[in-house]
């Protein structure tokens, strides 16, 4: 329980996103302001209020290039777990976490100590096909490992798999915090990393909810967009004319290690994460405080956690959901933290290109936003036509601005209160 | 010895126990009634355990920006009679039928079900009707989990930026779904060992504890985490019933009846070893 102070770098970033299932391709989506928006093509949304999402365009097939199918790569006796690629979510964890530790190790060697798995995880995926089956007389549900996935895939194999495909030694994290639980990932590695109690971790978050009961669980709450005769235009965080968010699905994996380590070994190193912060807003179970009191808790908590102050912020990567409500209390956030530096400091959001990814968001955002500190733009947010008057912040609309950074904050904020943001430092010297 | 303390401590095993237990009403501690339609068996036993604990522990129900909750939910709950609500609507011709569940089942599938099985909504409720703002974990879904929650609960004390620790663990068990899980893992728990359960402890440094003049009931003498992602899927031990509860029920119920437990002098030990490779034990002293 050593509270020594390590500083934590990022050396390796893998991402299966709307846009891209590499990091290069969702570079270049993010400069160019592509959309990963679509018509929901996994199933037949039917008469579903919302019937568009941002799906994950490979097939899984094609995703499983890591792959724990390669028995030889596996401790002897480790369990057979590939029952549990049904769930795509676990998909998507796996070939963003073989990215990134193929990043962090091109130099040749493995980040120093034991390390860990830290994995922000949306709900296990239940299948109606399956429950329809079992009512049926006389069926019979799979038998041996199959078994395991029949019905609900359990979660919290997503970490194992992890662990046991990168030789994960330290025991692994998994967080619930739902749409905040990405960003949690990371927070929550950082600290284990800073303070010396884990070696490095492989941390991030994968999610996909684009599953009839998912997409009408949202639908039911009213919570996405409607906006189906067209689906590229239907994110639009901060936008007069937002109706909702648009699912999207992915995952975000990233190598922390700490700076003398990455140095050591010669790794290229991406960015540092600096801050993390987290509070409850302990107000509404849908609803966001209406002053925005929770996220500026834990904005603020980040920002002091890195050693900065507001003022040393270059940029925001905005949680920006493009929903009515939340998209304004961010805003007031925003606002109350930066001061008169609001109108100069570029806030841009994620989902307008890639939909929300829930449990991933948090950790593909930061790594968009790492790609922009290096590349020295903001991403745009798409849609923007028209700011609202509430959501006064200095916005990118539509197109990538050029602009250098060396300190960005990226904000997750959670259905039920909960609030998560990072401090991201551009690569030290 | 680390330092820590536990100030407050309770737990709920509201069905099936064999001698008395408290009951499960959470109503006592919400600070704002209507939320109670959102809650499901998960978010009550956490609320409950949350309120006791820290009425033990002397603290007011206003724990503010300085308090963090750490908390491990159990397996998602669903009860088989939402599920064959939203089922019976769907099917055609026996086959789940994606017409008529967006037509029909939508319709009619109970609209608060989602707030009531999420995992993080426990750590909603706790917030909202104890004004906690401070930081927060929320991990899932074992005891393996809870001890992750229990350590980064004890970093944040021993680094100062919390005052004050709610480690709760909570498993809603005794549902469809999760007996569905329970019961095809290789071997099976036994469904005599599956319980609902929650816990709660409210942890301090041993000097804020004092500065206050709280009692003080356990100290945390040693916390230990290892794990091996390839062991082999062996049965978990005769806690695993009670989810990512079991650690902090076995310390509530030792510290209320200690005439069960070992002698005073004797430091608690609590060990788990799961099936996802997860094992942790920990060593308690009585205050």
């Amino acid at each position: 329980m050593s509270a020594r102070r390590h500083r934590v770098v990022i050396t390796g970033m893998g991402a299966v996103t709307p846009i891209g299932t590499t990091l290069n391709e969702l570079r270049a989506g993010l400069r160019a302001g592509t959309s990963g928006v679509g018509p929901i093509t996994l199933f037949d949304p039917a008469t579903l209020a919302t019937r568009i999402a941002a799906e994950v365009k490979v097939p899984l097939s094609e995703l499983h290039r890591c792959d724990d199918a390669a028995p030889g790569q596996l401790p002897p006796g480790a369990p057979d777990l590939r029952w549990a690629l049904r769930d795509r979510k676990v998909s998507f964890a796996l070939e963003a976490g073989r990215q990134a530790m193929a990043a962090a190790t091109a130099c040749g060697s493995r980040p120093e100590g034991p390390g860990a798995a830290s994995v922000g995880v949306g709900l296990e995926l239940f299948s109606m096909e399956d429950l329809a089956a079992l009512q049926r007389p006389g069926f019979a549900p799979p038998a041996g490992a199959a078994r395991q996935g029949f019905l609900q895939t359990p979660a919290d194999l997503c970490a194992r798999m992890l662990s046991l495909r990168h030789g994960l030694s330290a025991p692994p994290l998994l967080l619930v915090s739902a749409c905040a639980a990405g960003t949690d990932a990371l927070g929550v590695a950082q600290r284990l990393v800073a303070s010396g109690r884990r070696g490095f971790m492989l941390a991030g978050g994968t999610d996909s909810m684009i599953n009839p009961l998912g997409v009408a669980g949202f639908c039911t709450l009213g919570a996405t967009s409607t906006r189906n005769h067209e689906p590229q235009r239907a994110s639009r965080p901060f936008d007069r004319r937002r109706d909702g968010f648009v699912l999207g699905e992915g995952a975000g994996m990233l190598v922390l290690e700490t700076l003398d380590g990455a140095r050591r070994r010669g790794a290229t190193i991406h960015a540092e994460l600096l801050g993390y912060g987290c509070s409850f807003d302990a107000h509404g179970i849908s609803e966001p405080h209406p002053e925005g009191r929770g996220a500026l808790l834990a904005m603020q908590a980040a920002v002091r956690d890195a050693g900065l102050t507001p003022a040393d912020l270059d940029a925001v990567n905005a949680h920006g959901t493009s929903t009515p409500k939340n998209d304004p209390v961010e805003a007031l956030a925003l606002q109350r933290l930066l001061g008169a530096r609001c109108s100069a400091v570029p806030v841009s959001a994620t989902k307008s290109l890639i939909g929300h990814l829930i449990s991933a968001s948090g950790a593909v955002e930061a790594i968009a936003a790492i790609c922009g500190m290096e590349g020295g733009y903001v991403h745009p947010t798409l849609n923007l036509d028209d700011p609202d008057p509430a959501c006064d912040l200095d916005h990118v609309p539509h197109q990538a601005r050029v602009h250098a950074q060396r300190y960005v904050l990226s904000n997750s904020f959670a259905f039920g209160g909960q609030n998560a943001c990072i401090v991201l430092g551009r690569a030290p010297a | 010895m680390t330092g820590l303390c536990v100030t407050g401590l309770s737990h709920v095993l509201p069905r099936g126990e064999a001698r008395p237990e408290p009951g499960c009403d959470p109503t006592p501690f919400l600070r704002v009634r209507k939320n109670r339609k959102f809650m499901g068996l998960q978010d009550e036993m956490a609320v409950v355990v949350a309120g006791r604990a820290l009425q033990q522990a002397g603290l007011s129900a206003d724990l503010g920006a300085d308090a963090g909750l750490y908390l491990c939910s159990g397996y998602i709950p669903f009860e088989e009679a939402d599920l064959q609500q939203i089922l019976r609507w769907s099917l055609d011709d026996g086959r789940f039928s994606m017409a008529r569940f967006a037509a029909e089942a939508v319709q009619r599938a109970h609209p608060l079900l989602t707030f009531r099985c999420l995992p993080n909504m426990p750590a909603f409720h706790i917030s909202v009707n104890f004004a906690l703002q401070g930081p927060y974990v929320v991990t899932y879904p074992g005891a393996g989990q809870l001890y992750q929650a229990l350590e980064l609960a004890a970093a944040a004390l021993l680094e100062g930026r919390i005052a004050r620790a709610l480690v709760v663990g909570v498993a809603h068990q005794q549902n469809f779904l999760v007996r569905h899980h329970l019961a095809r893992l290789e071997p099976p728990v036994p469904p005599e060992q599956v319980r609902d359960a929650a816990g709660c402890l409210v942890l301090e440094t041993e000097a804020a504890a004092s500065a206050r003049g709280a009692v003080v009931l356990l100290r945390l003498g040693a916390l230990r985490l290892e794990y091996d992602p390839a062991a082999p899927e062996l049965a978990g031990d005769a806690s695993e019933g009670l989810g990512a509860a079991a650690p902090l029920v076995y310390l509530s119920q030792a510290c209320a009846s200690p005439q069960d437990s070992p002698g005073r002098a004797e430091p608690l030990h609590h060990e788990v070893a799961g099936r996802d490779g997860l094992r942790a034990r920990s060593e308690w002293w009585r205050g």
